[in-house]
């Protein structure tokens, strides 16, 4: 019993982590009808600079740094290549953020070369019990912090006029742009959330109980794919409903790997995945997400 | 007129190339055609209808490790079922065919990104099976390919075969095997697409509802178009196979599908031509630059040390070119030779004029 | 049909082109590459002229395994450049090709297919998925080939040279040594934390036969290269209630396992494959716990070893690669660069330095030890793992390469009885 609580509890708290990212996909999916491939080099972005800065500057600047640049490179490539694309299908405009992840990884794989680079956070591998369940410090921060940053995007949603006007843009954008919302500027500061939201993921996949940055780091990104899908890509408690259900079949789905092994070994990776066909197969627009109108 | 003298022309230079080049062109060349049939396939699904895929490595791999296991005898650990293998090769594609007709519950109803992920899914599965069901797919250590053998010809290295005394090895051999293969591939692809068929999947992509109301079978279709571009997958799975002579599973991951988006969107959406261009262009870059990577400014010499490295500039340069294509040219490289030849009339591209161009431009 | 007649014109033409054209260079009516005898009476093949030989590095620089990649590839390229101000081989000066392939088996088929014809060896090939790929064109072509990898499915190819033990020989010894000096007894369950592959596979097949033969337990956690957070796995362990953990995976799930371990109060031994360590580690919040219990299993002496070849070593790579970290790779190439170089000097001395040449001189070495320490090796078989000795070694902030020696090569009692599974 205790080893599945540690296990929930585990995969609920690198969930967030995971939802953090996915609602970086939903932000931009939902101003621009684009999903993001390139958000994993976001994230390397934010983290290497964090991580390349800490020594010099500090832990908190070094951290805002990484944050501003990740959302400043989100926002250049919304500007640079996003917008000047309007007339491609959105089809294209994924396989377009695929050309920019490719450029900006390898050049940051390239940076990074073989060192694994440390993040300086102040939690360092502290554990704390929670009952009989020890969890990482790092892990406990990151939860509270997903959970305040969803919470801040969905009152954000609601009540700013930021957010109505990108609510409008999202149900259907010409009807906005007429009633005076400015889309450019809509889709670039998703992107540039998006960017800000990837470095704060960034930095809780690279701190404890991971050694710390290094070039594969972005690969965790990959995870956050179904759980932004099941949970409905337009939607911002998807994002974070998926993170969890991710999160928690996997550690579930690993801790009790030797009772699973007719599934083949390593099942883990796999199991997000299935869960994420399985609920397609019921819902095809996710669990929270909205089935498209037709528009004739 | 002068179209056949090229058409001929092109294929005399196709007869020839064996007879000059090294092994390392030849497989190179290899590889750029099997790319060419799967890149084909995947732009059926996507460029034509719209359908995003990351998930084509999967099918590739099906076609692949099915040829292996029905052409293989069984030995020890390892099952097979000895098949003819050319019936091995057919049967593997229909298998991928099958694979991509399980997953139209999904890909029949869903579209854009989320099929995009979804799809993601079969690689994950894939890489799982491939790993994990050791007696079929030989595990980790992937399993030897047996050769063709066709009419009691064997394109492999033994038995030694001297034509006009070239050494006539399993490249040379397997040379004319993928160009038919390609051609084949290729004016299938461009009669479904010049067909009914071709122009209800064009209308699904650019306007769904248009094309339920005109009465096409939206999801039937996308089902169908997702079968078939899983069997260009598997048979440029068989291909690789061939050239391989050996499956390893770490192959078929997500970078490939990865690289079978970017040719299309390279070579031009949409269009036979295009992913034949994208094929090449993709699978050719990353080997010129190895190759030559010496002579190029800016590129270190692999080993050095410090600035970028051929690998790293091919990835680099492909990624760009991703982006550029996009940004600058809609068409795609194809839809560039295309404005060059009505902007220069003199010159004499073996393009045909019609927007679906035939595959003769491979080489 | 006059389109028909035409292209059966042009085909016929262009056969006819290539008939008399047979000034192409591949129509030699035969091998191309047929050995010929130099002026000095040495036998040379491919690779081979009168005053050079050309070695092929095919390595990953680009990749997974690119810091590996880069220590293995300088290492080597400082041999054959102090080989090289030392007169050479043979009266030839040695030039090495280095091609990237990024870990990725087509790239590495190509650079393979383009370097072969003009290679007389190939001192250095990471990733055991490209080498098997390419495992029967490299025994065919009789290009004597030493793979960075230690995976058993490598063995039993004559011109393959899997340099001292095999993962599964490793971890055979680090459990021999967990049961010797760190108390585990029969009845104890033992973790075995993997990677899916060869590697990680090779390693479980070792610890398998040695748990079978001690009466442990083994509980299996297999992973793959891009997962990074190893707490579910030490619960799971944690579960089984292990009593210790091997571990072949590589070094950022390493890290992760041994401080997840330790900050969740599971304190028991760990014994890594060598792979599973990197002295960039040290540097990162894993440190403590790496220091802590952690061990590894290596055939080839840590840097630090007190072995005068090794320090001459430290001294000309630090001077030629300043501030670049002295990892395992540093050792591992400069022990595979070595081997070619006797190699080339033993088919020197029988004047045959082609192909088959080179390999039979190597081949003909039954207790090959350079000062590099560990037992010698037997490169007339291989079927079998060259060496069946292994060391322990221990992360440490202070030794060159943050490794030292824990206890001295030994072959246990139960590797000597191991018969290692015949490759698919």
């Amino acid at each position: 019993m205790i080893t599945f609580l540690e296990l929930l509890v585990n995969g609920i708290s690198i969930g967030a982590v995971y939802a953090l990212i996915a609602l970086g996909f939903v932000v931009i999916f939902k101003a621009t009808d684009v999903v993001n491939f390139a958000h994993a080099s976001l994230l390397l972005a934010g983290g290497y600079v964090v991580a390349r800065l800490h020594a010099a500057i500090g832990f908190w600047p070094a951290l805002l740094a990484g944050i501003a640049v990740a959302a400043v490179l989100g926002a250049l490539v919304e500007f640079l290549v996003i917008r000047r694309s309007k007339a491609a299908t959105h089809g294209v405009l994924a396989i377009v953020t695929i050309g920019v992840d490719i450029v900006l990884t390898t050049e940051l794989t390239r940076r990074i070369g073989a060192e694994v680079l440390a993040m300086g956070d102040p939690w360092g591998s502290r554990v704390v019990h929670l009952g009989p369940v020890p969890v990482a410090e790092t892990r406990l921060v990151a939860l509270v912090t997903a959970a305040l940053l969803i919470a801040v995007f969905l009152l954000a949603f609601k009540f700013t006029g930021w957010g109505v006007a990108m609510r409008a843009t999202a149900e259907d954008p010409e009807t906005a742009a007429l009633m005076g919302v400015r889309l450019g500027r809509v889709s670039l500061s998703a992107w540039a959330v998006a960017g800000a939201l990837a470095a704060v993921a960034a930095l809780f996949l690279c701190v404890f109980p991971t050694p710390g940055l290094d070039r594969g780091a972005s690969f965790a990104a990959l995870k956050a794919f179904p759980a932004a899908i099941l949970g409905g890509l337009d939607s911002t408690t998807g994002a974070l409903v998926g993170g969890l259900v991710v999160g928690v079949t996997e550690a579930l789905m690993t801790g009790y790997q030797n009772d699973l092994t007719f599934l083949g070994r390593g099942i883990g990776d796999v199991a997000p995945f299935l869960v994420m066909i399985a609920i397609l197969l019921l819902r095809p627009a996710g669990l929270f997400g909205t089935k498209e109108l037709a528009r004739v | 007129m002068s179209r056949h003298l090229i058409r001929a022309g092109v294929l005399a230079a196709f007869v020839v190339v064996p007879f000059y080049l090294e092994g390392f062109w030849l497989q190179a060349g290899l590889f750029a055609m099997s790319a060419a049939v799967g890149a084909i396939g995947l732009n059926l699904l996507t460029g034509a209808t719209g359908q995003l895929s990351m998930g084509h490595a999967f099918f590739l791999a099906v076609g692949a490790y099915a040829y292996v296991y029905f052409a293989a005898e069984p030995t020890g650990s390892l099952g097979g079922l000895g098949l003819p293998t050319p019936l091995a090769a057919v049967l593997a594609v229909v298998l991928s065919g099958a694979a991509g007709g399980l997953f139209s519950p999904i890909a029949g109803r869903l579209k854009g990104a989320y099929l995009g992920i979804a799809t993601l899914a079969l690689i994950f599965l894939g890489q799982h099976l491939l790993f994990n069901a050791g007696p079929v797919t030989g595990g980790f250590n992937g399993r030897a390919v047996p050769p063709l053998e066709l009419f009691g010809f064997v394109f492999s290295d033994a038995p030694e075969l001297v034509v006009m005394d070239v050494p006539f090895g399993a490249l040379e051999r397997l040379w004319f095997l993928g160009g038919a293969v390609l051609l084949a591939a290729a004016l299938f692809a461009r009669g479904v697409l010049r067909g009914r068929p071709g122009r209800a999947m064009n209308t699904i992509r650019d306007h769904e509802i248009a094309a339920g109301v005109m009465g096409v079978p939206v999801a039937r279709y996308r089902a169908g178009v997702f079968v078939l571009s899983s069997m260009y997958g598997g048979l440029a799975g068989v291909l690789l196979a061939l050239v391989f002579q050996r499956t390893v599973p770490d192959y078929f991951g997500m970078l490939l599908s990865l690289d079978y988006l970017a040719m299309i969107v390279i070579g031009g959406l949409g269009s036979v031509g295009g992913a034949v261009i994208g094929a090449v262009f993709v699978s050719l870059l990353p080997q010129l630059l190895t190759r030559y990577g010496d002579a190029l400014p800016l590129v270190a010499a692999p080993g050095s040390g410090d600035g970028v490295s051929p690998a790293e500039a091919a990835r680099l340069l492909y990624g760009a070119a991703v982006v550029a294509v996009v940004l600058f040219l809609p068409g795609g490289l194809l839809g560039l030779l295309h404005s060059l030849r009505r902007r220069l009339p003199g010159l004499r591209l073996p393009l045909s004029a019609n927007p679906t161009p035939s595959p003769e431009t491979r080489s | 049909m006059s389109t028909n007649r035409k292209a059966v014109v042009a085909a016929l033409v262009s056969l006819a082109l290539a008939a008399t054209a047979c000034a192409s260079g591949k129509a030699t009516g035969g091998d191309g590459q047929a050995s010929a005898t130099g002026g000095d009476g040495v036998k040379t093949g491919p690779g081979v002229t009168a005053d050079t030989i050309t070695l092929s590095l095919l390595t990953d620089l680009t990749g997974p395994y690119a810091s590996l990649g880069k220590s293995l590839t300088q290492a080597q390229q400082l041999y054959f450049d102090q080989v090289n101000q030392a007169g050479g081989v043979c009266g030839r000066k040695i030039e090495t090709v280095v091609r990237d392939h990024g870990y990725d088996a087509q790239k590495a088929m190509a650079s393979y297919a383009e370097v072969a014809p003009k290679t007389a060896a190939i001192p250095q090939f990471i990733g055991s998925p490209m080498v098997t790929a390419l495992k029967d064109k490299i025994n065919a072509d009789k290009v004597l080939t030493i793979p960075m990898a230690w995976a058993t499915g490598l063995l039993g190819s004559e011109a393959i040279q899997v340099t001292g033990t095999t993962y599964d020989v490793d971890m055979i010894n680090g459990v021999d040594f967990l049961v010797k000096e760190k108390g585990l007894k029969s009845g104890d369950k033992i973790g075995h934390l993997y990677f899916e592959g060869d590697y990680g596979e090779s390693a479980l097949a070792g610890s398998t036969y040695a748990a079978g033969k001690l009466g442990l337990t083994v509980v299996e956690q297999k992973i793959k290269a891009t997962d990074q957070d190893m707490t579910a796995q030490v619960a799971a362990f944690k579960k089984a209630g292990v009593k210790a953990v091997l571990v072949s995976v590589g070094p950022r799930q390493a890290a992760s396992l041994v401080g997840v371990a330790l900050a969740g109060g599971m304190d028991v031994p760990f014994m890594g494959s060598n792979s599973a360590y990197s002295p960039q580690l040290l540097d990162t919040p894993a440190a403590p716990a790496l220091l802590k219990d952690f061990y590894y299993v290596t055939a080839g002496a840590p840097i630090s070893a007190p072995l005068p070849a090794y320090q001459k070593l430290i001294a000309d790579y630090g001077a030629k690669y300043a501030g670049q970290p002295l990892d395992s790779g540093v050792a591992a190439g400069w022990t595979a660069a070595v081997i070619v170089g006797d190699a080339l000097r033993k088919a020197c001395e029988s004047k045959d330095l082609s192909r088959a040449g080179i390999l039979a001189a190597h081949r003909s070495q039954k207790a090959w030890e350079a000062g590099l320490g560990g037992t010698p090796m037997d490169f007339s078989v291989y079927d079998r793992p060259a060496s069946r000795s292994s060391y322990i070694v221990k992360p440490d902030k202070d030794a060159v390469g943050g490794a030292t020696l824990v206890k001295e090569a030994a072959v246990s009692e139960l590797a000597e009885g191991y018969t290692v599974p015949t490759a698919g």
